[in-house]
């Protein structure tokens, strides 16, 4: 008798370990302060302008990437970079990703060529996008999609 | 708080004033986008990772970045300078957790 309540002890405490556990992680998955949507995210930079397609920017990225914990990209604009018309930033985003934004660089015409380089992280498969914008007050935007074998997020 | 390793590396390493040249900033930080979990012990590993870097040529800054979790671990940033003149290069980095570090290289262009 006693080994048999010893048992139905143990059996209720792991039913309810197993209950409690991914009711906690569900809990507990976070929310970014920066979790937009990708259109969204564009819009809350541009202020609703238009964004063109340009060849002026150049994205380098890898069509397939092996790991997607380390996705190296490289964005480079055909820019004069004098004080009258110089890139004034270049933001990257990961159009999947849980937060899709990843990098916003903001230039000046001290860098003498407008050129961004890092590695990122991308949980799918997905389009890496550049958005440029000059002190014009144009949006340029250059787009690749990336396929991801195993996905590099959490 | 926490020293971070981090380096500046300047590409070409023979450089006059006038040129343009490739400096790279690494630093060993985890990254974490807070959906990771620890292996070992189950838990969700919180959000840590780097928000804010500039760039300051004899402290004026040239080159600011807002950053977020998608970027790699131990991240490296890649950015092009224009050399003005013999000076002193920092850069200053900030993660959401508070930490603060910085860095600095000696320019010294030849000729």
């Amino acid at each position: 008798m006693q080994r048999r309540s010893f048992l139905r002890g143990i059996t209720i405490a792991a039913a309810a370990s197993t209950v409690v556990t991914p009711t906690m992680v569900m809990g507990a998955a976070p929310v970014g302060a920066n979790a937009l949507g990708i259109d969204a995210a564009i819009k809350a930079i541009t202020g609703g302008k238009k964004t063109v397609a340009s060849s002026k920017v150049h994205m380098k990225a890898p069509e397939i990437a092996e790991n997607g914990a380390v996705v190296p990209i490289t964005v480079q604009v055909d820019s004069p970079m004098t004080e009258a018309d110089y890139v004034k930033a270049i933001h990257i985003f990961a159009s999947k990703n849980g937060n899709v934004r990843c990098a916003d660089v903001m230039l000046t015409p001290a860098n003498g060529k407008a050129m961004f380089a890092a590695r990122i992280k991308l949980g799918t498969s997905q389009d890496v996008i550049a958005l440029v914008e000059t002190s014009t007050g144009e949006f340029l935007t250059a787009k690749q999609n990336v396929k991801v074998t195993i996905g590099g997020c959490g | 708080m926490a020293k971070r390793k981090s380096l500046i590396k300047i590409k070409p390493k023979k450089y006059t004033t006038g040129d343009i040249v490739k400096v790279s900033f690494m630093v060993m930080h985890p990254m974490d986008t807070g959906t990771g979990k620890d292996k070992k012990t189950g838990k969700i590993i919180p959000a840590h990772y780097i928000n804010e870097v500039k760039f300051l040529f004899n402290d004026k800054p040239f080159t600011t970045m807002k950053t977020w979790e998608s970027l790699s671990a131990n991240p490296v940033f890649t950015i092009n300078f224009k050399v003005p003149g013999p000076g002193k290069l920092k850069v200053i980095f900030t993660d959401n957790q508070g930490e603060v570090n910085e860095t600095s290289k000696k320019i010294k262009p030849k000729g």
